[in-house]
């Protein structure tokens, strides 16, 4: 499912990610795990959480990235 | 702004250190650069590129030495300007490096770390951050951490002084010694080495209950509340700025220039200049010492001051990313991402700096874009102080409308560039930074420095300006250009023939497009005219300065000749439409 879905407060887990620097450097990688903060009106960015930081990715970037429900909220 | 440095290209003599300041962005970073550096600070640019970065003095007991703060990142693989930059000043050479680590997300911050292990500098690694750290119920054994990396790891609280001392110690120790540069690990081995110290040194205990500000931290990346939120920062940001202005000028500085300063310079011009031409310019109504003291200081100063305050204490709280995150879905429809409402806001304090900052957006388009915007449609603080003083008084409804008609200005603008500009825009991915109470010592130095660029950049325009204004109308010159300029000025935009000299003047400085109306007695429909053609005017002479610098002198011509058509065509219809609507009701 593209994280672009996802709900908030729900946990979910990369399967597969866009092979993109910035987000390697952010932390995110096949596997990582993390929880939807907040989702913006108007296909704004989706917040997530992982660990302590959020990180704002925008919507289309949020459509490629296909993660697994870890938990639902 | 200095070019790339006079302080930097000379070689550091061998008592004087040169240390490199670097960490991931959003680390407290320059919290640490801004406790460690004395008095002397400025920001210079990388040649070549479109990146700032900022110098300092440091003092260490008989040491001395220049501190660099340069500009954060994430890693050191030159996929970006900043990074490009950061590898250039290691090759550049070194006596040490500090590393700024985030006690509070360090799995992220060793990338960094394993990949300054491979130049031939000594590293400080300087976990920063402890107490929120300890607040989100981590711990971290620096000890073995400093093992590990095989550099010594000082914990810090650097926005309470904690740990500096034993930094700066450290880092005049290893300066003397020298490293041998550590062999690459490739991708793959980096990551499980980190996430292998990682679960050496951490500890992590997870605790439940949020505390305020990390409450407030949710709310703010919600759109409810965060956007209600963010309007009443705006609102309040606005009320302090005007409200503020209003109450320092009214209070202090109209009484001291209008009842001291300037009735003794007029006295002391009077008795050494004998009465005439010359006595007029200088101290005429329109003098250069009368006016030239206090528009830029009794009326402009007092706003772009508390503009800067607000604005830097937002900046440095990190709660501006926060707006970015909300606007970027309606920003998106006009072409540009969510973060460029940052270099947009800091457009309503000067165009300068907004145009600068438009560098740090990735694609060509958005940094058009957002020029454009800026110029044409962004009131600067000179020139809202200069509102506020023309319409405050006399009617807040016509002052709204000019903000309203500013907001709606974007919104076409942007459309209509977005049509015509090729190319993309950078889809938003950015880190959120923590909110916290911004550091004294950092907000103070951002602050002088924004002061002594705004005197440098405006105040010397707005003079000069005034000095021609002086000329122009105390010469006589204005009437032979107001029988040029008015059955136009008269007939179209439907104000007095001497109005002919805000217009000149308006090139030179907006502001000044609108100070000499205050001076001739209008009526609310003339005042709301001519505050419309200022509001679309070129900003002044130094936006076209930074316009061809920036892109190009075609670039700056274009937009020049666009705001000042639009100007005169906005202007002169509402007033046609506004005596109508009169002459119906009348």
């Amino acid at each position: 499912m593209p994280l672009a879905h996802g709900e908030k407060l729900s946990t979910y887990r990369i399967e597969k990610l866009p092979n993109s620097h910035l987000l390697k450097v952010l932390g995110f990688r096949k596997g990582t795990q993390f929880t939807i903060q907040s989702k913006q009106p108007f296909k704004g960015p989706i917040v997530v959480k992982v660990g302590n930081r959020s990180i704002a990715i925008d919507y289309d970037i949020a459509n490629e990235i296909l993660v697994e429900e870890v938990t639902h909220n | 702004m200095s070019c790339h440095g006079a302080a930097l290209q000379e070689k550091p003599s061998n008592d004087k250190m040169k240390i490199l300041l670097m960490g991931n962005p959003n680390v407290g970073k320059s919290v640490v650069f801004s406790k460690l550096t004395g008095v002397h600070v400025d920001s210079s640019n990388y040649a070549g590129t479109t990146v700032d970065y900022t110098v300092g003095d440091i003092n260490f007991g008989s040491k001395q030495g220049v501190l660099i703060d340069v500009p954060g990142t994430y890693s050191l693989e030159a996929t970006n300007e900043a990074e490009k930059v950061a590898v250039s000043l290691l090759e550049e050479g070194a006596d040490a490096v500090i590393c700024v680590l985030d006690a509070t997300h360090l799995e992220r911050n060793l990338g960094l770390a394993f990949e300054l292990k491979e130049y031939p500098i000594p590293v400080v690694y300087c976990l920063n951050l402890m107490d929120v750290a300890e607040r989100h119920g981590i711990k971290i054994d620096a000890e073995k951490l400093s093992e590990e990396l095989g550099s010594p790891v000082i914990p810090t609280i650097a926005i309470k002084n904690k740990g500096l001392r034993e930094l700066m110690e450290m880092v005049v120790k290893l300066s003397k010694e020298e490293k041998d540069p550590e062999p690459r690990l490739d991708e793959q081995e980096r990551w499980e080495r980190i996430q292998e110290i990682v679960s050496r040194v951490q500890t992590k205990i997870d605790k439940k209950e949020l505390t305020f500000i990390e409450k407030l931290e949710d709310w703010t990346v919600q759109p409810w509340p965060g956007i209600p939120i963010a309007l009443l920062v705006l609102i309040a940001s606005l009320g302090v700025v005007v409200g503020g202005g209003k109450a320092l000028r009214a209070v202090v500085l109209l009484p001291l220039v209008k009842q001291v300063i300037v009735p003794f310079l007029t006295k002391i011009v009077s008795l050494i200049v004998p009465a005439g031409i010359l006595r007029n310019v200088l101290v005429g109504e329109f003098g250069i010492l009368v006016i030239g003291i206090e528009w830029p200081f009794a009326l402009i100063l007092p706003y772009v001051f508390l503009f800067y305050v607000v604005f830097s204490f937002l900046e440095d709280s990190g709660y501006l990313p926060r707006i970015g995150v909300l606007a970027d879905g309606v920003l998106r429809r006009i072409g540009i991402q969510g973060g460029n409402i940052i270099p947009m806001m800091l457009g309503y304090g000067c165009a300068v700096p907004a145009i600068l900052g438009t560098r740090a957006a990735s694609t060509y388009k958005e940094r058009i874009m957002v020029a454009s915007l800026v110029s044409f449609a962004i009131p600067c603080a000179s020139q809202s102080g200069a509102f506020f003083a023309l319409l405050g008084d006399r009617s807040i409804f016509a002052l709204i409308f000019v903000y309203l008609l500013s907001i709606l200005a974007i919104l076409a603008v942007g459309i209509v560039l977005n049509k015509i500009v090729p190319g993309r825009s950078q889809p938003l991915l950015l880190e959120v930074p923590n909110l916290l109470l911004p550091d004294k010592d950092a907000y103070k130095k951002k602050l002088k420095l924004r002061m002594k660029h705004f005197m440098m950049d405006a105040e010397g325009a707005m003079f000069f300006g005034i000095i021609i204004a002086a000329i122009i109308a105390e010469t006589g010159v204005l009437n032979e250009f107001s029988k040029l300029l008015g059955p136009f000025v008269e007939g179209w935009l439907g104000l007095p023939r001497e109005a002919s000299l805000s217009l000149l003047l308006g090139i030179i400085r907006r502001e000044l497009a609108v100070l000499p109306l205050l001076e001739m007695n209008l009526n609310t429909l003339q005042l709301t005219v001519g505050a419309i053609v200022a509001l679309f005017y070129l900003p002044c002479l130094s936006v076209f300065g930074v316009l061809t610098k920036e892109f190009s002198l075609k670039t700056a011509l274009f937009i020049g000749a666009i705001t000042i058509v639009s100007a005169f065509f906005f202007g002169g219809l509402f007033n046609q439409i506004g005596s109508l609507i009169i002459g119906v009701i009348g």
